[in-house]
Protein backbone atom coordinates (compact mmCIF):
# COMPACT_ATOMS: atom_id res chain seq x y z
CA UNK A 1 0.00 0.00 0.00
CA UNK A 2 2.50 2.28 0.75
CA UNK A 3 1.07 5.58 1.29
CA UNK A 4 -0.34 5.44 -2.06
CA UNK A 5 -4.11 5.92 -0.95
CA UNK A 6 -4.14 9.48 -0.68
CA UNK A 7 -3.11 9.79 -4.17
CA UNK A 8 -5.85 7.68 -5.37
CA UNK A 9 -8.52 9.65 -2.73
CA UNK A 10 -11.09 10.91 -5.27
CA UNK A 11 -11.88 14.73 -5.19
CA UNK A 12 -14.00 15.96 -2.45
CA UNK A 13 -15.97 17.64 -5.00
CA UNK A 14 -17.36 14.30 -6.05
CA UNK A 15 -17.68 12.55 -2.46
CA UNK A 16 -19.09 15.86 -0.74
CA UNK A 17 -22.62 16.51 -2.20
CA UNK A 18 -23.79 12.70 -1.46
CA UNK A 19 -23.30 13.38 2.52
CA UNK A 20 -25.49 17.25 1.92
CA UNK A 21 -27.76 14.58 -0.47
CA UNK A 22 -27.88 11.90 2.32
CA UNK A 23 -28.65 13.91 5.66
CA UNK A 24 -31.27 16.28 3.67
CA UNK A 25 -33.12 12.88 2.31
CA UNK A 26 -32.99 11.79 6.17
CA UNK A 27 -34.88 14.95 7.49
CA UNK A 28 -37.49 14.55 4.68
CA UNK A 29 -37.80 10.37 5.95
CA UNK A 30 -38.27 11.47 9.29
CA UNK A 31 -40.50 14.02 8.55
CA UNK A 32 -43.06 12.07 6.46
CA UNK A 33 -42.75 8.84 8.91
CA UNK A 34 -44.27 11.83 11.23
CA UNK A 35 -46.96 12.46 8.58
CA UNK A 36 -47.64 8.85 8.07
CA UNK A 37 -48.03 6.80 11.56
CA UNK A 38 -51.21 5.40 10.54
CA UNK A 39 -49.77 3.86 7.62
CA UNK A 40 -46.95 2.37 9.66
CA UNK A 41 -49.49 0.83 12.17
CA UNK A 42 -51.26 -0.81 8.96
CA UNK A 43 -49.38 -2.72 6.37
CA UNK A 44 -46.14 -2.37 4.80
CA UNK A 45 -46.54 -2.05 0.93
CA UNK A 46 -48.81 0.59 1.94
CA UNK A 47 -47.76 3.10 -1.38
CA UNK A 48 -46.27 5.72 1.25
CA UNK A 49 -44.44 3.66 3.36
CA UNK A 50 -42.99 2.46 -0.10
CA UNK A 51 -42.25 6.26 -0.93
CA UNK A 52 -40.70 7.13 2.42
CA UNK A 53 -39.10 3.35 2.12
CA UNK A 54 -37.25 4.59 -1.33
CA UNK A 55 -36.21 7.47 -0.16
CA UNK A 56 -34.61 5.99 3.06
CA UNK A 57 -32.99 3.25 0.92
CA UNK A 58 -32.01 5.09 -1.87
CA UNK A 59 -31.66 9.17 -1.08
CA UNK A 60 -30.22 8.51 2.48
CA UNK A 61 -29.22 5.36 2.49
CA UNK A 62 -27.63 4.65 -0.69
CA UNK A 63 -26.28 8.13 -1.17
CA UNK A 64 -24.09 8.06 2.00
CA UNK A 65 -23.16 4.49 1.02
CA UNK A 66 -21.88 5.72 -2.59
CA UNK A 67 -20.29 9.20 -0.73
CA UNK A 68 -18.36 6.74 1.48
CA UNK A 69 -17.48 4.26 -1.45
CA UNK A 70 -15.89 6.77 -3.45
CA UNK A 71 -13.20 6.94 -0.67
CA UNK A 72 -13.06 4.09 0.88
CA UNK A 73 -12.73 2.22 -2.40
CA UNK A 74 -8.98 3.41 -3.65
CA UNK A 75 -8.39 2.07 0.49
CA UNK A 76 -9.90 -1.17 0.04
CA UNK A 77 -8.90 -1.99 -3.85
CA UNK A 78 -5.82 -0.29 -3.49
CA UNK A 79 -6.35 1.46 -6.39
CA UNK A 80 -8.17 5.02 -7.41
CA UNK A 81 -11.76 5.05 -9.02
CA UNK A 82 -12.16 3.79 -12.61
CA UNK A 83 -14.07 7.87 -13.95
CA UNK A 84 -14.75 10.67 -11.79
CA UNK A 85 -16.96 11.91 -13.98
CA UNK A 86 -18.81 8.63 -13.90
CA UNK A 87 -19.45 9.05 -10.31
CA UNK A 88 -20.95 12.47 -11.04
CA UNK A 89 -23.33 11.85 -13.76
CA UNK A 90 -24.12 9.27 -11.06
CA UNK A 91 -24.98 11.80 -8.66
CA UNK A 92 -27.26 13.73 -10.99
CA UNK A 93 -29.39 11.06 -12.64
CA UNK A 94 -29.68 9.17 -8.89
CA UNK A 95 -30.80 12.49 -7.15
CA UNK A 96 -33.40 13.33 -10.03
CA UNK A 97 -34.94 9.21 -10.17
CA UNK A 98 -35.07 8.88 -6.24
CA UNK A 99 -37.71 12.43 -6.23
CA UNK A 100 -39.17 11.01 -9.39
CA UNK A 101 -39.62 7.26 -7.96
CA UNK A 102 -40.65 8.34 -4.49
CA UNK A 103 -43.14 11.08 -5.93
CA UNK A 104 -44.86 8.39 -8.07
CA UNK A 105 -45.20 6.26 -5.32
CA UNK A 106 -45.85 8.81 -2.81
CA UNK A 107 -49.07 10.06 -5.33
CA UNK A 108 -49.43 6.34 -6.50
CA UNK A 109 -49.19 6.98 -10.30
CA UNK A 110 -48.26 3.35 -10.68
CA UNK A 111 -49.04 3.37 -14.53
CA UNK A 112 -47.16 6.63 -15.84
CA UNK A 113 -44.31 8.25 -13.93
CA UNK A 114 -43.29 5.17 -12.00
CA UNK A 115 -42.16 3.41 -15.21
CA UNK A 116 -40.08 6.91 -16.19
CA UNK A 117 -38.48 7.07 -13.22
CA UNK A 118 -37.62 3.46 -12.73
CA UNK A 119 -36.31 3.85 -16.10
CA UNK A 120 -34.08 6.33 -15.15
CA UNK A 121 -32.82 5.01 -11.76
CA UNK A 122 -31.98 1.77 -13.70
CA UNK A 123 -30.04 3.80 -15.87
CA UNK A 124 -28.18 6.03 -13.32
CA UNK A 125 -27.20 2.58 -11.01
CA UNK A 126 -25.84 0.92 -14.32
CA UNK A 127 -23.71 3.86 -14.32
CA UNK A 128 -22.82 3.49 -11.21
CA UNK A 129 -22.35 -0.14 -11.31
CA UNK A 130 -20.24 -0.04 -14.27
CA UNK A 131 -17.90 2.45 -12.67
CA UNK A 132 -17.23 0.37 -10.13
CA UNK A 133 -16.75 -3.09 -11.44
CA UNK A 134 -13.74 -1.56 -13.86
CA UNK A 135 -12.64 -0.07 -10.68
CA UNK A 136 -12.63 -3.72 -9.26
CA UNK A 137 -10.85 -4.55 -12.53
CA UNK A 138 -8.09 -2.73 -12.37
CA UNK A 139 -7.06 -4.23 -8.43
CA UNK A 140 -4.30 -5.54 -8.67
CA UNK A 141 -4.76 -7.73 -5.13
CA UNK A 142 -8.34 -8.60 -4.72
CA UNK A 143 -9.05 -9.60 -0.88
CA UNK A 144 -11.89 -10.60 0.94
CA UNK A 145 -12.89 -7.04 1.94
CA UNK A 146 -13.43 -6.24 -1.89
CA UNK A 147 -14.64 -9.56 -2.50
CA UNK A 148 -17.62 -8.47 -0.32
CA UNK A 149 -18.12 -5.04 -1.81
CA UNK A 150 -18.15 -6.15 -5.46
CA UNK A 151 -20.15 -9.10 -4.56
CA UNK A 152 -22.69 -6.35 -2.99
CA UNK A 153 -22.50 -4.26 -6.80
CA UNK A 154 -23.48 -7.20 -8.69
CA UNK A 155 -26.62 -8.08 -5.59
CA UNK A 156 -27.46 -3.97 -6.44
CA UNK A 157 -27.75 -4.78 -10.09
CA UNK A 158 -30.26 -7.92 -9.79
CA UNK A 159 -32.72 -5.69 -6.92
CA UNK A 160 -32.93 -2.99 -9.57
CA UNK A 161 -33.59 -4.91 -12.50
CA UNK A 162 -36.19 -6.93 -10.60
CA UNK A 163 -37.41 -3.70 -9.03
CA UNK A 164 -37.69 -1.79 -12.91
CA UNK A 165 -39.11 -5.15 -14.31
CA UNK A 166 -42.10 -4.88 -11.60
CA UNK A 167 -42.72 -1.04 -12.48
CA UNK A 168 -43.16 -2.18 -15.93
CA UNK A 169 -45.64 -4.61 -14.93
CA UNK A 170 -47.76 -2.42 -13.41
CA UNK A 171 -48.43 -1.20 -17.21
CA UNK A 172 -47.75 -4.16 -19.00
CA UNK A 173 -48.68 -7.15 -17.21
CA UNK A 174 -46.19 -9.31 -18.20
CA UNK A 175 -44.84 -11.58 -14.84
CA UNK A 176 -46.44 -14.50 -13.45
CA UNK A 177 -47.00 -13.98 -9.98
CA UNK A 178 -48.40 -11.20 -7.80
CA UNK A 179 -46.86 -7.74 -7.27
CA UNK A 180 -46.15 -8.69 -3.38
CA UNK A 181 -44.27 -11.92 -4.16
CA UNK A 182 -41.47 -9.74 -6.45
CA UNK A 183 -41.54 -6.89 -3.80
CA UNK A 184 -40.53 -9.32 -1.22
CA UNK A 185 -38.01 -10.94 -3.70
CA UNK A 186 -36.84 -7.09 -4.91
CA UNK A 187 -36.65 -6.40 -0.95
CA UNK A 188 -34.58 -9.27 0.46
CA UNK A 189 -32.30 -9.12 -2.95
CA UNK A 190 -31.48 -5.19 -1.55
CA UNK A 191 -31.37 -5.49 2.23
CA UNK A 192 -29.22 -8.73 2.28
CA UNK A 193 -27.17 -8.59 -0.93
CA UNK A 194 -26.52 -5.13 -1.13
CA UNK A 195 -26.75 -3.55 1.98
CA UNK A 196 -25.11 -6.87 3.91
CA UNK A 197 -22.63 -7.36 1.24
CA UNK A 198 -21.80 -4.24 1.48
CA UNK A 199 -21.71 -3.04 5.18
CA UNK A 200 -19.59 -6.59 5.98
CA UNK A 201 -16.95 -5.44 3.37
CA UNK A 202 -16.92 -2.10 4.75
CA UNK A 203 -17.25 -2.63 8.24
CA UNK A 204 -14.38 -5.40 8.62
CA UNK A 205 -12.15 -3.00 7.15
CA UNK A 206 -13.53 0.00 9.55
CA UNK A 207 -13.93 -1.68 12.82
CA UNK A 208 -10.19 -3.43 13.32
CA UNK A 209 -8.91 0.01 11.93
CA UNK A 210 -10.54 2.69 14.60
CA UNK A 211 -10.99 0.15 17.37
CA UNK A 212 -6.92 -0.67 16.78
CA UNK A 213 -7.53 -4.56 16.11
CA UNK A 214 -4.80 -6.81 15.12
CA UNK A 215 -4.75 -10.67 14.43
CA UNK A 216 -8.09 -11.35 13.76
CA UNK A 217 -9.13 -14.14 11.66
CA UNK A 218 -10.15 -13.43 8.00
CA UNK A 219 -11.26 -17.04 7.58
CA UNK A 220 -14.53 -16.06 9.64
CA UNK A 221 -15.02 -13.35 6.55
CA UNK A 222 -14.56 -16.23 4.06
CA UNK A 223 -17.30 -18.08 5.61
CA UNK A 224 -19.62 -15.84 6.24
CA UNK A 225 -18.95 -14.88 2.17
CA UNK A 226 -19.69 -18.59 1.08
CA UNK A 227 -22.74 -19.06 3.53
CA UNK A 228 -24.78 -15.34 2.81
CA UNK A 229 -24.18 -15.58 -0.97
CA UNK A 230 -25.37 -19.09 -1.13
CA UNK A 231 -28.29 -18.93 1.24
CA UNK A 232 -29.45 -15.24 -0.33
CA UNK A 233 -29.16 -17.39 -4.30
CA UNK A 234 -30.97 -20.00 -3.11
CA UNK A 235 -33.72 -18.21 -1.32
CA UNK A 236 -34.03 -15.79 -4.49
CA UNK A 237 -34.12 -18.51 -6.58
CA UNK A 238 -36.73 -20.88 -4.45
CA UNK A 239 -38.81 -17.75 -4.48
CA UNK A 240 -38.88 -16.78 -7.69
CA UNK A 241 -39.37 -20.72 -9.36
CA UNK A 242 -40.13 -23.24 -6.58
CA UNK A 243 -41.62 -21.60 -3.65
CA UNK A 244 -40.94 -24.32 -1.64
CA UNK A 245 -41.86 -24.14 1.99
CA UNK A 246 -39.48 -26.01 3.99
CA UNK A 247 -36.51 -24.20 1.51
CA UNK A 248 -36.62 -21.28 2.91
CA UNK A 249 -36.55 -22.00 6.84
CA UNK A 250 -32.89 -24.24 5.59
CA UNK A 251 -32.08 -20.73 3.41
CA UNK A 252 -32.44 -18.56 5.97
CA UNK A 253 -30.04 -20.49 8.45
CA UNK A 254 -27.58 -20.58 6.05
CA UNK A 255 -27.37 -16.72 5.87
CA UNK A 256 -27.96 -16.92 9.36
CA UNK A 257 -24.69 -18.97 9.94
CA UNK A 258 -22.70 -16.63 7.74
CA UNK A 259 -24.08 -13.13 10.01
CA UNK A 260 -22.95 -15.26 12.85
CA UNK A 261 -19.61 -15.62 11.51
CA UNK A 262 -19.41 -12.03 10.54
CA UNK A 263 -20.59 -11.11 14.37
CA UNK A 264 -17.67 -13.43 15.66
CA UNK A 265 -15.30 -11.55 13.63
CA UNK A 266 -16.39 -8.18 15.08
CA UNK A 267 -16.63 -9.73 18.74
CA UNK A 268 -12.70 -10.15 18.64
CA UNK A 269 -12.10 -7.35 17.14
CA UNK A 270 -13.93 -5.75 19.94
CA UNK A 271 -12.58 -7.93 22.41
CA UNK A 272 -8.93 -7.74 21.19
CA UNK A 273 -9.22 -3.66 20.62
CA UNK A 274 -6.33 -1.60 22.24
CA UNK A 275 -8.58 1.44 22.20
CA UNK A 276 -10.74 1.39 25.13
CA UNK A 277 -12.59 4.12 24.81
CA UNK A 278 -14.94 4.20 22.14
CA UNK A 279 -15.71 7.04 20.45
CA UNK A 280 -19.29 8.34 19.28
CA UNK A 281 -19.04 6.45 15.80
CA UNK A 282 -18.20 3.41 17.19
CA UNK A 283 -20.63 3.17 19.41
CA UNK A 284 -23.20 3.29 16.81
CA UNK A 285 -21.38 0.89 14.72
CA UNK A 286 -21.22 -2.08 18.08
CA UNK A 287 -24.94 -0.96 18.28
CA UNK A 288 -25.45 -1.30 14.50
CA UNK A 289 -23.59 -5.18 14.31
CA UNK A 290 -25.62 -6.44 17.60
CA UNK A 291 -28.89 -5.57 16.32
CA UNK A 292 -28.26 -7.37 13.23
CA UNK A 293 -29.72 -10.25 15.32
CA UNK A 294 -33.20 -8.50 16.00
CA UNK A 295 -34.56 -9.38 11.76
CA UNK A 296 -33.09 -12.72 11.19
CA UNK A 297 -35.27 -13.44 14.74
CA UNK A 298 -38.03 -11.73 13.61
CA UNK A 299 -37.57 -12.90 10.17
CA UNK A 300 -37.66 -16.45 11.64
CA UNK A 301 -40.75 -16.03 13.81
CA UNK A 302 -43.03 -14.74 10.94
CA UNK A 303 -41.73 -17.79 9.04
CA UNK A 304 -42.87 -19.72 11.51
CA UNK A 305 -46.17 -18.26 12.12
CA UNK A 306 -47.53 -17.48 8.57
CA UNK A 307 -50.71 -16.00 9.16
CA UNK A 308 -51.61 -12.64 8.33
CA UNK A 309 -52.98 -11.22 11.57
CA UNK A 310 -52.81 -7.37 12.33
CA UNK A 311 -50.13 -8.06 14.61
CA UNK A 312 -48.19 -9.90 12.04
CA UNK A 313 -48.29 -7.52 9.89
CA UNK A 314 -46.92 -4.99 11.98
CA UNK A 315 -44.30 -7.34 13.10
CA UNK A 316 -43.67 -7.14 8.97
CA UNK A 317 -43.24 -3.46 9.20
CA UNK A 318 -40.81 -3.49 12.16
CA UNK A 319 -38.40 -6.53 10.30
CA UNK A 320 -38.07 -3.58 7.46
CA UNK A 321 -37.95 -0.75 10.71
CA UNK A 322 -35.24 -2.68 12.03
CA UNK A 323 -33.44 -3.24 9.16
CA UNK A 324 -33.10 0.05 7.83
CA UNK A 325 -33.19 2.30 11.08
CA UNK A 326 -31.94 -0.45 13.35
CA UNK A 327 -28.80 -1.52 11.02
CA UNK A 328 -28.27 0.12 8.07
CA UNK A 329 -28.75 3.89 9.58
CA UNK A 330 -27.36 2.92 12.64
CA UNK A 331 -24.28 2.16 10.77
CA UNK A 332 -24.24 5.38 8.64
CA UNK A 333 -24.38 7.85 11.74
CA UNK A 334 -21.18 5.69 12.85
CA UNK A 335 -19.06 6.11 10.04
CA UNK A 336 -20.52 9.52 8.91
CA UNK A 337 -18.41 10.48 12.01
CA UNK A 338 -15.25 8.09 11.48
CA UNK A 339 -15.04 9.34 7.45
CA UNK A 340 -16.89 12.93 6.49
CA UNK A 341 -14.16 14.48 9.10
CA UNK A 342 -11.45 12.99 7.43
CA UNK A 343 -12.68 13.82 4.54
CA UNK A 344 -12.49 17.78 5.16
CA UNK A 345 -9.59 17.50 6.82
CA UNK A 346 -7.54 15.85 4.48
CA UNK A 347 -9.04 18.27 1.75
CA UNK A 348 -8.50 21.50 3.70
CA UNK A 349 -5.25 20.88 5.81
CA UNK A 350 -3.48 17.86 3.70
CA UNK A 351 -1.02 20.87 2.55
CA UNK A 352 -0.73 22.26 5.34
CA UNK A 353 0.69 19.19 8.10
CA UNK A 354 3.91 19.88 9.39
CA UNK A 355 3.90 23.18 8.70
CA UNK A 356 1.51 24.69 10.65
CA UNK A 357 -1.18 23.58 13.61
CA UNK A 358 -3.87 22.32 12.15
CA UNK A 359 -7.04 21.23 13.69
CA UNK A 360 -7.93 17.51 14.43
CA UNK A 361 -10.58 15.59 12.33
CA UNK A 362 -12.81 15.31 15.26
CA UNK A 363 -12.54 19.03 15.85
CA UNK A 364 -14.42 20.20 12.28
CA UNK A 365 -17.63 19.05 14.09
CA UNK A 366 -19.74 19.45 17.19
CA UNK A 367 -19.04 16.78 19.62
CA UNK A 368 -21.82 17.77 21.82
CA UNK A 369 -24.43 17.83 18.68
CA UNK A 370 -23.28 14.44 17.51
CA UNK A 371 -23.68 13.07 21.42
CA UNK A 372 -27.55 14.31 21.60
CA UNK A 373 -28.18 12.70 17.78
CA UNK A 374 -27.04 9.34 19.64
CA UNK A 375 -28.59 9.36 22.05
CA UNK A 376 -31.98 11.32 20.20
CA UNK A 377 -31.10 8.30 17.50
CA UNK A 378 -31.28 5.52 20.25
CA UNK A 379 -34.26 6.98 21.92
CA UNK A 380 -36.11 7.12 18.80
CA UNK A 381 -35.62 4.06 17.55
CA UNK A 382 -36.46 2.31 20.43
CA UNK A 383 -39.82 4.30 20.48
CA UNK A 384 -40.84 3.85 17.13
CA UNK A 385 -40.44 0.09 17.78
CA UNK A 386 -42.51 -0.15 20.43
CA UNK A 387 -44.81 2.13 19.02
CA UNK A 388 -44.89 -0.07 15.68
CA UNK A 389 -45.07 -4.18 17.25
CA UNK A 390 -47.37 -3.02 20.48
CA UNK A 391 -50.07 -0.57 17.86
CA UNK A 392 -49.08 2.49 20.37
CA UNK A 393 -49.66 5.32 18.30
CA UNK A 394 -48.56 8.39 20.70
CA UNK A 395 -45.33 6.19 21.58
CA UNK A 396 -44.57 5.93 17.92
CA UNK A 397 -45.34 9.38 17.02
CA UNK A 398 -43.46 10.60 20.04
CA UNK A 399 -40.65 8.72 18.66
CA UNK A 400 -40.80 10.27 15.14
CA UNK A 401 -40.75 13.58 16.40
CA UNK A 402 -37.83 12.92 17.99
CA UNK A 403 -36.53 11.71 14.97
CA UNK A 404 -36.94 14.71 13.46
CA UNK A 405 -34.81 16.45 16.08
CA UNK A 406 -31.82 13.91 15.43
CA UNK A 407 -31.80 14.28 11.40
CA UNK A 408 -31.86 18.02 11.76
CA UNK A 409 -29.04 17.98 14.87
CA UNK A 410 -27.31 15.27 11.90
CA UNK A 411 -27.29 17.82 8.89
CA UNK A 412 -26.52 20.58 11.02
CA UNK A 413 -22.78 18.43 11.68
CA UNK A 414 -22.88 17.43 8.14
CA UNK A 415 -23.00 21.32 7.09
CA UNK A 416 -20.46 22.44 9.96
CA UNK A 417 -18.39 19.89 8.57
CA UNK A 418 -19.26 20.18 4.84
CA UNK A 419 -18.83 24.59 5.23
CA UNK A 420 -15.48 24.32 7.29
CA UNK A 421 -13.08 26.78 7.00
CA UNK A 422 -9.31 26.32 6.84
CA UNK A 423 -7.84 27.58 9.90
CA UNK A 424 -4.49 27.51 10.42
CA UNK A 425 -1.79 28.87 13.56
CA UNK A 426 2.29 29.89 13.53
CA UNK A 427 3.96 26.18 14.63
CA UNK A 428 5.50 26.19 18.20
CA UNK A 429 9.69 26.91 17.25
CA UNK A 430 11.57 23.66 18.45
CA UNK A 431 15.17 24.96 19.68
CA UNK B 1 39.53 34.08 33.25
CA UNK B 2 37.89 33.14 30.20
CA UNK B 3 41.02 32.52 27.87
CA UNK B 4 40.54 28.87 28.52
CA UNK B 5 37.58 27.22 27.54
CA UNK B 6 36.67 24.20 29.85
CA UNK B 7 34.30 22.74 28.09
CA UNK B 8 35.62 19.43 25.47
CA UNK B 9 34.71 20.14 22.14
CA UNK B 10 31.62 17.89 20.77
CA UNK B 11 32.87 14.90 18.79
CA UNK B 12 31.14 14.61 15.38
CA UNK B 13 29.17 11.56 16.92
CA UNK B 14 27.99 13.15 20.19
CA UNK B 15 26.77 16.48 17.81
CA UNK B 16 24.94 13.52 15.37
CA UNK B 17 23.34 12.02 18.37
CA UNK B 18 21.84 15.17 19.80
CA UNK B 19 20.53 16.15 16.72
CA UNK B 20 18.69 13.00 16.41
CA UNK B 21 17.40 13.58 20.15
CA UNK B 22 15.83 16.90 18.50
CA UNK B 23 14.85 15.42 15.76
CA UNK B 24 13.10 12.70 17.54
CA UNK B 25 11.79 15.29 20.20
CA UNK B 26 10.44 17.25 17.02
CA UNK B 27 8.27 13.30 15.40
CA UNK B 28 7.02 13.20 19.22
CA UNK B 29 4.62 16.27 17.98
CA UNK B 30 3.53 14.80 15.09
CA UNK B 31 0.20 13.31 15.68
CA UNK B 32 -1.61 10.28 13.88
CA UNK B 33 -5.23 12.61 13.24
CA UNK B 34 -7.49 9.56 14.04
CA UNK B 35 -6.13 8.00 17.02
CA UNK B 36 -4.65 11.41 18.06
CA UNK B 37 -1.88 10.20 19.45
CA UNK B 38 1.89 11.16 18.49
CA UNK B 39 3.84 9.07 16.58
CA UNK B 40 7.20 7.97 18.81
CA UNK B 41 4.71 7.14 21.75
CA UNK B 42 2.29 4.66 19.27
CA UNK B 43 5.55 3.37 18.48
CA UNK B 44 5.17 3.88 14.75
CA UNK B 45 9.12 5.05 14.24
CA UNK B 46 11.24 1.48 13.59
CA UNK B 47 14.39 3.87 13.06
CA UNK B 48 15.62 6.83 12.88
CA UNK B 49 19.16 8.16 11.41
CA UNK B 50 20.86 11.19 10.41
CA UNK B 51 24.04 10.82 8.53
CA UNK B 52 25.63 13.77 10.13
CA UNK B 53 25.40 16.41 7.47
CA UNK B 54 21.80 17.35 5.55
CA UNK B 55 20.13 13.54 5.26
CA UNK B 56 17.65 12.27 7.48
CA UNK B 57 16.04 8.65 6.81
CA UNK B 58 13.31 7.40 8.45
CA UNK B 59 11.76 4.29 8.46
CA UNK B 60 8.15 3.83 10.30
CA UNK B 61 4.97 2.11 9.81
CA UNK B 62 1.18 2.74 10.24
CA UNK B 63 -0.97 1.44 12.72
CA UNK B 64 -2.81 -0.24 10.06
CA UNK B 65 -1.72 -1.13 6.22
CA UNK B 66 -5.26 0.44 4.77
CA UNK B 67 -4.47 3.92 6.79
CA UNK B 68 -6.30 6.15 4.54
CA UNK B 69 -4.24 9.12 6.64
CA UNK B 70 -0.72 7.92 5.03
CA UNK B 71 -0.02 10.19 3.13
CA UNK B 72 -0.67 13.22 5.79
CA UNK B 73 1.34 11.39 8.47
CA UNK B 74 4.55 11.14 6.20
CA UNK B 75 4.06 15.03 4.91
CA UNK B 76 3.67 15.56 8.63
CA UNK B 77 6.73 13.88 9.41
CA UNK B 78 9.00 15.26 6.66
CA UNK B 79 7.57 18.68 6.73
CA UNK B 80 8.56 18.89 10.91
CA UNK B 81 12.00 17.91 10.35
CA UNK B 82 12.10 20.41 7.27
CA UNK B 83 10.67 23.43 9.85
CA UNK B 84 13.67 23.36 12.07
CA UNK B 85 16.48 22.38 9.14
CA UNK B 86 14.88 23.93 6.13
CA UNK B 87 18.34 22.91 3.88
CA UNK B 88 18.11 18.67 4.84
CA UNK B 89 16.54 16.39 2.97
CA UNK B 90 14.15 14.31 4.37
CA UNK B 91 13.39 10.49 3.23
CA UNK B 92 10.73 8.66 4.75
CA UNK B 93 10.36 4.68 4.17
CA UNK B 94 6.73 3.55 5.28
CA UNK B 95 7.37 -0.80 6.08
CA UNK B 96 4.75 -3.18 7.26
CA UNK B 97 7.25 -5.79 8.24
CA UNK B 98 7.47 -6.56 10.88
CA UNK B 99 3.96 -5.33 11.40
CA UNK B 100 2.96 -2.87 13.99
CA UNK B 101 1.47 -4.12 17.66
CA UNK B 102 0.65 -3.37 20.95
CA UNK B 103 4.38 -4.34 22.71
CA UNK B 104 5.70 -1.17 20.25
CA UNK B 105 2.95 1.43 22.33
CA UNK B 106 5.38 3.05 25.36
CA UNK B 107 3.67 3.30 28.61
CA UNK B 108 2.89 6.95 28.44
CA UNK B 109 1.18 5.61 24.84
CA UNK B 110 -0.30 3.04 26.31
CA UNK B 111 -1.38 5.06 29.40
CA UNK B 112 -3.02 7.90 26.60
CA UNK B 113 -4.97 4.72 24.96
CA UNK B 114 -6.55 3.95 28.18
CA UNK B 115 -4.89 0.35 27.81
Amino acid sequence: MNGLQTANAPSSKIVVPHFIAGGVSFLIVAILLALSTTELLSVYFDNKLIAITHIAILGWASMMVFGALYQLIPVVYETSLFSEKLGVITFWLFAVSVLALSYSFWIASFTNLLIYASLLMFFSLLVFIINLHLTYRKTKKPNIQSKFINTGIYWLAATELLGTLVALNFKYNFLSDIHLHYLKIHAHLGLVGWFLLLIIGAASILIPMFMISHRLNEKKLNYAYYFINIGLLALSLDWLFLQSSIGVYIYWMIIGVGILFFLSYVYDAYTGRLRRKLDVGLKYTVIAVVVLIVPLITALYLLIVGDTTPFVNRLGTFYGFSIIFGIISMLIFGQTYKTLPFIIWLDRYQNYVGKYKTPLPRELYSEKLADYQYYGYLAAIVLMSIGIVFNQRIILQTGSIILIIVAVLNLINILMMVLHKTKIEELPKHK
Amino acid sequence: MGLLNTTPMKTSEEITEIEIDIIENILSHVMDPEIEIDIVNLGLIYELNYDGKTTVDVEMTLSTPACPLSDAIVASVKESIKQKYTDFVVNVKLVFEPRWHAEMITEAGKEMLGM
